[in-house]
């Protein structure tokens, strides 16, 4: 069960037999939205002409890039669905745990890798996306054609994960655990005078006379959006792309068309997608919005005058789309209180997770813009706000000096003993960092002899955009998780059930003015250790690394692969967590104290 | 003015000390006159601070020292195979 009510849908709706009669199962990312079967069948006809179709790419060749991408992403739902079907397509198991931990190592020809790449940038970091890194692709020998597959693949992956979270779908099959993101320099970064005049892609001229979806959209809106001219390789995709549109944004059952504008507006501004921007704000100009009012909303809906249940639907919204990990039942609260029905937030849920797909194919395909822009979103190579909460990649900017690099260099150039100095430097890090994971001592300082062998094997690729410190730490979690999979296949750091959404602090104690006074140094470490080791997994590890080791937020996050947002919400949680078990031992009133 | 909820969802931010002037002076208002908050922000604050002072999860040099000769001596024997 999701977090919306479901219906049955009797054997005879086409959507479920066809998934029936293809996979033996309805997978429950649509059975979750059984209350409106239209969006089903629009979804479904979208991910046949994305997928089922072989063009350019295999089903094969899409099938790796979803599960890369689904990695990435850290969606468990779409990571088990598309590991399942690579083993149902033949893949080995070890290369598919490979592909999941790091695909650089997964014995791919380079232009697997150069398409891996591009997918991963597009999906972490749209608005950077350029001419350039499209004539990287071609350079590999993909045709146009392959290339606009390979945005309409991330676009799906994008689609599929900000739904599956949105609907609270399980799992198919056992889930697949997760690691953290891979270490590794990001694939050419940002550069300010990219060419980003799209389109990227050849698109041959479909007339509007002759090409019905065209003469819709030109009837509905009086133009035809440049994002979908630039896909014309693939007039049935068009048509599959169009049907949505109209299924999900012109059939006003539920939401209402000022709503449903209002969340692609404020999803496209969080995804810094000025092209359609610039689009919703011109549709939401036609239903009586003046542009300045759009433009509050884009920047700031909770300061743009909407009532109290319109905000919260953009909350709602913008909190699936930057925290996807941290997303879960308590956030429908709002919505229901405001009289939300299921239906409503299927709708929204439904077109956030399309705002998504819309965007990430503009950035792919580089389609120009159809008005004048609103707001220019620069491509920043520090993120602010954007689709990637989980991206494969460190956000810690230019490192300026790293401490270790003189030690690096020295390994790097065949000094093999250098290696020793920085093992002994960080061991006591990658110790934390393991412990924290594993919950388990013995174990830890096992898994530190693999991270650090691993280091020495990779320290060639190291390429100083990040730490060494972080790029071992970060090492050392994918470790750990890869030794969790093999423990218990179930366990991740994202498995972990939530006990519930917010935190309501229980204790209502006073501490005493100097709690570790009544404590010798010792028993306040194992007090500590032993309250540490009670946290789920997800939330002792950032302690660990934040509180403990002192790490930044920014080298944490770059570690464990996760968003900046996400990572604080663990960390306070965490944290919160050890307040509620320390206060009994920290009271004023305490009987605790030295023997 | 703020109220308790909104105190609870900006405690993390106060405690990491990364809130604007403007928010900090609301919230050095509420606390002023909740006691309820004050307690829970000041043991907050504590466990922070226990936790950042406390040097647990270390690791002896006595365990240390074994784990980086095996690795040293496992990459010596892998340069002179290959």
């Amino acid at each position: 069960m999701g977090f919306l009510r479901e219906v049955e849908l009797g054997v005879s709706f086409a959507p479920f037999s066809a998934f029936r009669e293809h996979f033996g199962f309805v997978p429950s990312l649509f059975r979750c939205q059984s209350l409106l079967p239209r969006l089903v069948e629009a979804e479904t006809a979208l991910l046949a002409s994305t997928l089922f179709k072989d063009r350019s790419l295999s089903r094969l060749q899409k099938e790796r890039l979803l599960l890369v991408l689904a990695a990435a992403n850290r969606n468990v739902y779409c990571g088990t669905a598309h590991y399942q079907m690579l083993c149902l397509l033949g893949e080995p198991e070890e290369q598919l745990d490979q592909l999941v931990s790091d695909y650089r190592h997964a014995d791919l020809p380079a232009a697997d890798v150069a398409l891996l790449q591009f997918a991963l940038k597009l999906n972490a970091d749209g608005p950077t996306i350029s001419r350039k890194d499209v004539t990287e692709v071609n350079s590999h020998g993909w045709t146009d054609g392959a290339v606009q597959e390979v945005v309409l693949i991330c676009a799906w992956a994008k689609f599929s994960s900000c739904l599956s979270t949105g609907v609270g779908a399980s799992p198919d099959f056992e889930a697949v655990p997760l690691p953290a993101a891979v270490p590794f320099d990001p694939p050419a970064g940002f550069e300010s005078d990219a060419d980003r005049e799209g389109p990227y892609i050849g698109a041959p001229d479909l007339k509007a006379d002759t090409f019905e979806p065209f003469a819709f959209l030109r009837e509905r809106f009086g133009f035809i959006p440049n994002v979908l001219r630039a896909q014309s390789l693939r007039p049935d995709v068009i048509e599959a792309e169009v049907e949505a549109i109209r299924v999900l944004l012109l059939t006003d059952d539920h939401l209402t068309p000022l709503q449903k504008e209002r969340i692609l507006l404020v999803v496209s501004a969080a995804n810094r997608n000025t092209y359609f921007v610039a689009v919703h704000s011109e549709i939401l100009r036609t239903l009586g919005i003046s542009p300045d009012d759009a433009d509050k909303i884009a920047v700031e809906h909770r300061q743009a005058g909407l009532g109290a249940a319109d905000t919260a639907l953009l909350d709602f919204t913008l909190k699936l789309v930057q925290e996807p990990l941290e997303f879960g039942s308590e956030d429908f609260v709002p919505l229901r209180r405001h009289g939300f029905t299921d239906e409503q937030i299927l709708e929204a849920l439904v077109i956030t997770s399309f705002a998504n797909f819309l965007n990430t194919l503009q950035f792919g395909v580089g389609a120009k813009a159809d008005f004048p822009p609103r707001h220019v979103f620069a491509p920043v190579s520090t993120k602010v706000a954007n689709l990637s909460v989980a991206e494969p990649r460190l956000t810690e900017g230019s490192v300026t000096s790293d401490p270790d690099a003189e030690a690096v260099a020295r390994v790097q150039g065949g000094e093999v003993d250098a290696f020793e100095d920085l093992i002994n430097r960080h061991s006591r890090r990658v110790y934390r960092t393991l412990v924290g994971i594993l919950g388990n001592p013995e174990e830890a300082c096992d898994a530190m002899q693999d991270t650090f062998l691993k280091a020495f094997q990779h320290l060639g690729s190291f390429q100083g955009r990040s730490k060494f410190s972080t790029w071992l730490v970060s090492i050392a979690s994918n470790t750990g998780l890869q030794l969790l999979r093999e423990r218990k296949r179930v366990q991740s750091l994202d498995d972990d059930v939530d006990t519930d959404g917010g935190f309501r602090p229980q204790q209502i104690r006073a501490w005493s003015d100097d709690p570790e006074q009544s404590y010798s140094k010792t028993e306040v470490r194992s007090l500590v250790e032993d309250h540490v080791m009670k946290l789920p997994a997800k939330y002792r590890v950032v302690v660990m690394l934040r509180d403990i080791e002192q790490l930044s937020i920014e080298e944490t996050a770059a570690a464990l692969g996760l968003g900046i947002p996400a990572l604080k919400s663990r960390h306070l949680r965490g944290r919160m967590m050890l307040r509620e078990a320390l206060t009994p031992h920290f009271a004023a009133t305490a009987t605790g104290g030295a023997a | 003015m703020i109220n308790c909820a909104d105190f609870m969802a900006e405690i993390g931010n106060y405690l990491e000390g990364d809130v604007a002037a403007e928010v900090r002076a609301q919230i050095e208002s509420h606390l002023a006159h909740c006691q309820t908050c004050q307690i829970v922000y000041d043991s907050a604050r504590k466990t922070v601070k226990v936790l950042t002072d406390c040097g647990s999860f270390d690791l002896p040099e006595a365990a240390s020292k074994p784990i980086a000769a095996n690795v040293m001596a496992r990459i010596r024997a892998q340069g002179r195979n290959s």
